[in-house]
């Protein structure tokens, strides 16, 4: 395909735009990179910007050696596949009849699940609520109270509602219940989508800390992003505890900097295989028309 | 009834149903709520009673359980063993608490936070102490002044003791400088207001830090006007880290915020920051920016805790400079007598809640522990091995660690022996004296304001006022010159009409029986 | 009387066809209620009970006593909202800034996305697409003290207006810029994640009708103008009326570490308010009252541009 120069210029100029927005947007992080191989005098002075300065790697080991934080980062995995999953099997079987011009109560079952992201529950009452269904200090109340998020219920159903219906009548006529219809037809040709959605999931549950807080007293259970807060102690509240504070390589600084790394990487990791999804969908592509 | 909130809210929401649809019901019977894990204690009336205790704040370590020395030693001393619950890492303590009381999952003791005793008092949910604290925590009766009960009275409606205060009898907070700073500029202590500002002045100007750059921020304060009152002081100000308190002006307990000596340092304040004598950015500063300033060699005067110079003194190091930092005695101001804010008693610290009456007497007797003069040597320095280690017979407190198990302390009582302690085994030697002189020079200067040990339930209704907003707005925009300092009487007008009037009222009437 | 009589029996017949009608539809697609099934059991223990908690907006709520032990106020809680003396300016920042971001942030996902695919090397495109992705993961209070840096007096903001021999300004404390910040830090943080869906849906345009469109010689930017945006667009309605319920409600974390008292005359909204009242005082009521006063000016909305939305596109109900 040969360009015109008017758009080998835009070319030009929308790789450099895209290559400058995209550095200012890793440099943050590579700068928490550098801070968390950096020793704590350095990091509070704020000497250090893309590259270590009196590099260490007390900081690290002191984070990864700690066993307690293997044993939240297995209770994350846990939660963040389980969950997805769950979550992206009920979101897919409340979206698809909502999809279905032959469901009565499409309508209105909709605008009350839609209502419920306008109308939010107050904090007290929701707590008393999944306590009395029972799921204090389980591992399923990090799950099951956020299982359907209504905002990805209603993309799927967009999505599905944007199949053509051809292929439903293909279905019938093989004898095709809606269960079949949805899974062996539906499903395949959602890939995208699912791959979104269960994107927006996986990154949910794997950032899973407020409802950790209310619901969990047992510390065996705390996923990774409550155990990483605990580095979290601002000085003014550490010397109100105790001040003996021992001489280290690392502080609170250089900690949190490694945390939000620690945190960070490996749901970025896990994305370009998701991103694997993104492109095969184009090439079953066919969908709209 | 509360207790089933679920059934409750079931059943209403299955006659809204009913309601709206207008049909015969043919749903699914409700389910029954499971009952959630049992977590009252058992009795264990054979051996150790068990009390559970509920702190915020405890740092690191690991949830104690009956393998902790700590938690043995107190056992065998009182016939009480302690179960400590905290806060999980990352949680708003004041919400955590509010929870609690929202489901009925009551400790039998707990650390009060944000007001959570008035919500606790108001509503009939504290129980009373008067008896039972000279029967069974008589050593904290004892030890905690009449005074500070006294003030404990007046923050109930009915008068009576729900609570165990805090006690600070010295001053934790200090007006920092840098005294080789001072010798730099080869001046004398500043004694008034004019000299404090010759000094700033040559601080900015003759390069106390020798880099050769005219980079000193001669004094400097954080964002919201926080930690920076060592220049409300001067002017009497009652202020504490930054929010204006309570305190006798125009004969009257009245809020700082809107006293005439406030306006005086704002005045004063504003001259600084146009002069470029205070850190022009100071009201952006977040809390890492102002310590990488102080701990860069760039500041000279500041506002702050004396007890956590350390690493502060450790970073300047670092930078080849020999710090050496003083108390600063407040300057004086002609018509105004500075002062040191000292809030010392009257907080609340421990509150049994009316639900654990029955484990109440347990409670009282392991807080005592904690108070009883023979204790001292345990509380301050644990078992060894765990919290401190013998060197050259001399016991040293090691520093706390993710590993090990947390150690419950139930006093909150601060005094210069305690604070003595906390310096000996905070500084290296050579630093010790450094750090007790500060303390010398803010004790000289701190006095208790009249408004220390106010119930927070003044300002109910009217968040505006107790969180200072209207006061931080005129502050900063006053002094970044934004707006005139004709400005501040607008303030007094807007303040009264938007509830400050109502406080003060409630608040004098407070006073009155407090005095 | 009589008529009464016939207008309630009409009702009722009408009531019963209807009744009729949906029994049948159940019969006939029972296997579509049944799926639907444990998603209306999780809506109605996990949304809806809670949501009837709301009703302590209506109430002097006492966490110790209860809902049940909590005296009743009628709409004292909302008479105390209108009273407050800055409601009108917290309402008006709200507003404002709301506008701005529906303004800017919103297109800014959809505008990148189609950047994103005129990228050719496809190498290029992953790689800058996952960093797109990076400042998602950061918390306001990380993105807060960049911003503050950058416009700091040593900020690289301000370096560059030294270099051009202009004096520096402190940004962060002039009011004229805050809701120009909040925007743009806003689109930094989120636009790269806000393209995923955008993506998704570009990949499921089906490639044959850019195929045809280059037969009939359009070029790139007519392609996207003719054949990507107009397929994007029910997404993109979908998207803003989910957006546009919440209308209000801007994100408290954003605002908060922004904001200073230098700026709250233009900064200070409604979750700081709440934060204020509700966090710092505990008035549970209030801010219950507060959260459904945002709510139902978010539903009126979103009816109004649900209705519009089902004229040309369709809508979400």
């Amino acid at each position: 395909m040969k360009l015109s120069i008017g758009e080998k210029v835009f070319q030009a100029f929308n790789y450099i735009l895209l290559i400058v927005l995209a550095s200012t947007m890793i440099a943050p992080l590579l700068h928490l990179l550098a801070v968390s191989f950096s020793s704590p005098i350095a990091a509070d002075t704020k000497e250090v910007f893309l590259i270590p300065v009196d590099f260490t790697l007390a900081t690290w080991k002191h984070i990864l050696q700690n066993e307690v934080l293997w044993r939240a980062f297995g209770v994350t995995v846990f939660i963040t596949v389980v969950g997805t999953f769950l979550s992206m099997l009920f979101t897919v079987l409340t979206a698809f009849p909502l999809s279905r011009k032959e469901f009565m109560l499409r309508k209105p079952i909709m605008l009350i699940m839609v209502l419920t992201m306008i109308f939010n529950a107050p904090m007290i009452p929701f707590f008393l609520t999944v306590r009395e269904v029972g799921l204090m200090d389980s591992i399923w109340s990090l799950i099951i109270p956020g299982l359907i998020s209504t905002f990805n219920m209603v993309i799927v159903r967009t999505f599905f509602m944007n199949i053509p219906k051809d292929l439903d009548d293909a279905a019938r006529i093989d004898g095709c219940n809606e269960f079949r219809l949805l899974f062996q037809i539906y499903l395949q040709l959602s890939k995208p989508v699912l791959a979104t959605i269960g994107l927006f999931y996986a990154v949910g549950y794997w950032n899973t800390f407020k409802t950790a807080v209310l619901f969990l007293r047992n510390p065996d259970l705390w996923p990774l992003q409550m155990r990483l807060r605990a580095f979290f102690t601002s000085e003014e509240e550490m010397a109100a505890v105790d001040l003996i504070m021992g001489d280290f390589d690392f502080n609170t600084t250089t900690l949190k900097a490694a945390t939000i790394i620690f945190a960070t990487i490996p749901i970025v990791i896990v994305y370009p295989y998701l991103q694997k999804y993104f492109v095969k969908g184009a090439v079953l592509g066919s969908l709209k028309e | 009834m509360k207790k089933n909130y679920y059934v409750f809210m079931l059943a209403a929401f299955l006659m809204a149903l009913l309601l709206i649809s207008g049909c015969s019901s043919n749903e699914e019977a409700s389910e029954t709520p499971d009952e959630s894990g049992e977590t009252g204690n058992s009795e264990g009336s054979d051996e150790a009673a068990v009390v559970t205790v509920f702190k915020s704040h405890m740092g690191k370590g690991t949830k104690p359980d009956s393998s902790s020395e700590h938690l043995q030693y107190v056992k065998e001393k009182t016939g009480v063993e302690y179960e400590l619950m905290t806060t999980p890492p990352g949680s708003d303590p004041a919400e955590y608490i509010n929870l609690m009381i929202a489901s009925e999952d009551f400790p039998d003791i707990l650390r009060p936070i944000g007001g959570v005793e008035q919500t606790l008092i108001n509503q009939g949910g504290a129980l009373a102490l008067d008896e039972l604290l000279p029967k069974y925590a008589p050593n904290a009766w004892e030890k905690i002044p009449e005074e500070a009960w006294n003030i404990v009275r007046t923050a109930s409606p009915d008068g009576k003791i729900y609570y165990i205060p805090k006690v600070y009898m010295i001053p934790e907070r200090a007006a920092l400088l840098r005294k080789d700073w001072l010798d730099a500029v080869g001046m004398e202590m500043p004694k008034t207001l004019e000299e404090y500002k010759e000094m700033l002045i040559a601080f900015r100007d003759q390069d106390p830090n020798g880099n050769g750059k005219q980079d000193e921020l001669p004094t400097s304060g954080r964002e919201f006007g926080r930690w920076m009152d060592h220049l409300f002081a001067m002017f009497g100000v009652a202020m504490w880290e930054g929010y204006p308190e309570w305190d006798i002006y125009n004969g009257e307990i009245n809020y700082a915020g809107t006293s005439e000596n406030m306006k005086a340092a704002i005045a004063f304040i504003r001259e600084l920051y146009a002069e470029g004598l205070l850190d022009n950015e100071t009201f952006l500063n977040k809390g890492d920016v102002w310590a990488a300033k102080v701990n860069n060699n760039l500041v000279g005067s500041w506002y702050h805790l004396p007890a956590n110079l350390g690493e502060k003194i450790t970073a300047l190091r670092e930078g080849n400079t020999e710090p050496y930092i003083v108390g600063l005695p407040l300057p004086e101001v002609e018509g105004f007598e500075g002062f040191i804010t000292q809030k010392s008693m009257g907080e609340p610290e421990w509150i049994i809640p009316k639900a654990s009456e029955e484990n109440a007497i347990n409670a009282l007797k392991l807080l005592d522990f904690f108070y009883n003069p023979e204790n001292e040597e345990f509380v301050t320095y644990g078992i060894e091995g765990m919290q401190h280690e013998v060197v050259d017979g001399e016991k040293v407190l090691l520093p706390s660690s993710d590993e090990k198990p947390l150690v419950l302390g139930m006093a909150n009582f601060t005094t210069d022996e305690t604070m003595k302690v906390r310096i000996e085994n905070s500084f290296p030697e050579e630093e010790q004296q450094m750090i007790t002189d500060i303390f010398e020079v803010s004790k000289a200067d701190a006095r208790r304001i009249a408004g220390d040990g106010m119930p927070s339930t003044v300002y109910e209704g009217y968040p505006d006022i107790q969180s200072h907003k209207l006061f931080q707005e005129y502050l900063t925009k006053i002094v970044i010159g934004e707006w005139p300092i004709e400005k501040f009487d607008e303030f007094v007008e807007t303040w009264n009409q938007s509830g400050g009037e109502e406080v003060t009222k409630r608040v004098q009437e407070w006073y009155e029986k407090a005095k | 009387m009589e008529e009464q009589a016939k207008v309630l029996a009409q009702n009722k017949s009408r009531k019963q066809l209807l009744s009729n009608r949906l029994v049948k539809n159940i019969r006939k697609h029972w296997v579509l209620y049944l799926m639907i099934l444990p998603g209306i059991i999780y809506y109605i223990v996990f949304k809806y009970i809670p949501l009837l908690g709301s009703v302590i907006a209506f109430q002097d709520y006492q966490i110790f006593n209860g809902i049940a032990g909590s005296p009743w106020v009628g709409l004292d809680n909302f008479i105390h909202l209108l009273n407050y003396e800055d409601f009108h300016e917290v309402l008006r920042n709200t507003a404002l800034i709301a506008l701005y971001q529906l303004i800017f942030q919103f297109p800014a996902p959809i505008i990148l996305a189609l950047l994103f695919n005129e990228v050719r090397i496809l190498i290029l495109k992953k790689t800058v697409q996952s960093l797109f992705y990076l400042p998602h993961f950061l918390s306001w209070v990380v993105v807060g003290g960049i911003v503050f840096e950058l416009l700091a007096n040593q900020g690289i903001v301000n370096a560059i207006r030294e270099m051009f021999g202009y004096a520096p300004i402190l940004f962060m404390q002039e009011e004229a810029y805050f809701r120009t910040i909040v925007v743009i830090s806003g689109i930094w943080k989120e636009v790269g994640w806000g393209t995923i869906i955008y993506l998704a849906a570009i990949t499921a345009i089906n490639p044959s009708l850019y195929e045809a469109a280059v037969i009939d010689g359009a070029n790139r930017f007519k392609q996207t103008i003719y054949i990507t945006l107009p397929l994007l667009l029910p997404t993109i309605t979908v998207l803003f009326l989910l957006n546009i319920g919440n209308f209000l409600e801007l994100g408290f974390d954003q605002i908060f570490n922004l904001l200073t008292p230098m700026t709250y005359s233009v900064g200070d909204i409604i979750e700081t308010y709440v934060y204020r009242a509700g966090v710092l005082q505990g008035q549970y009521s209030l801010t219950t009252a507060i959260g459904l006063f945002q709510s139902v000016i978010g539903f009126a909305l979103l009816w109004i541009f649900n209705r519009l939305a089902r004229k040309s596109e369709q809508g979400l109900w």
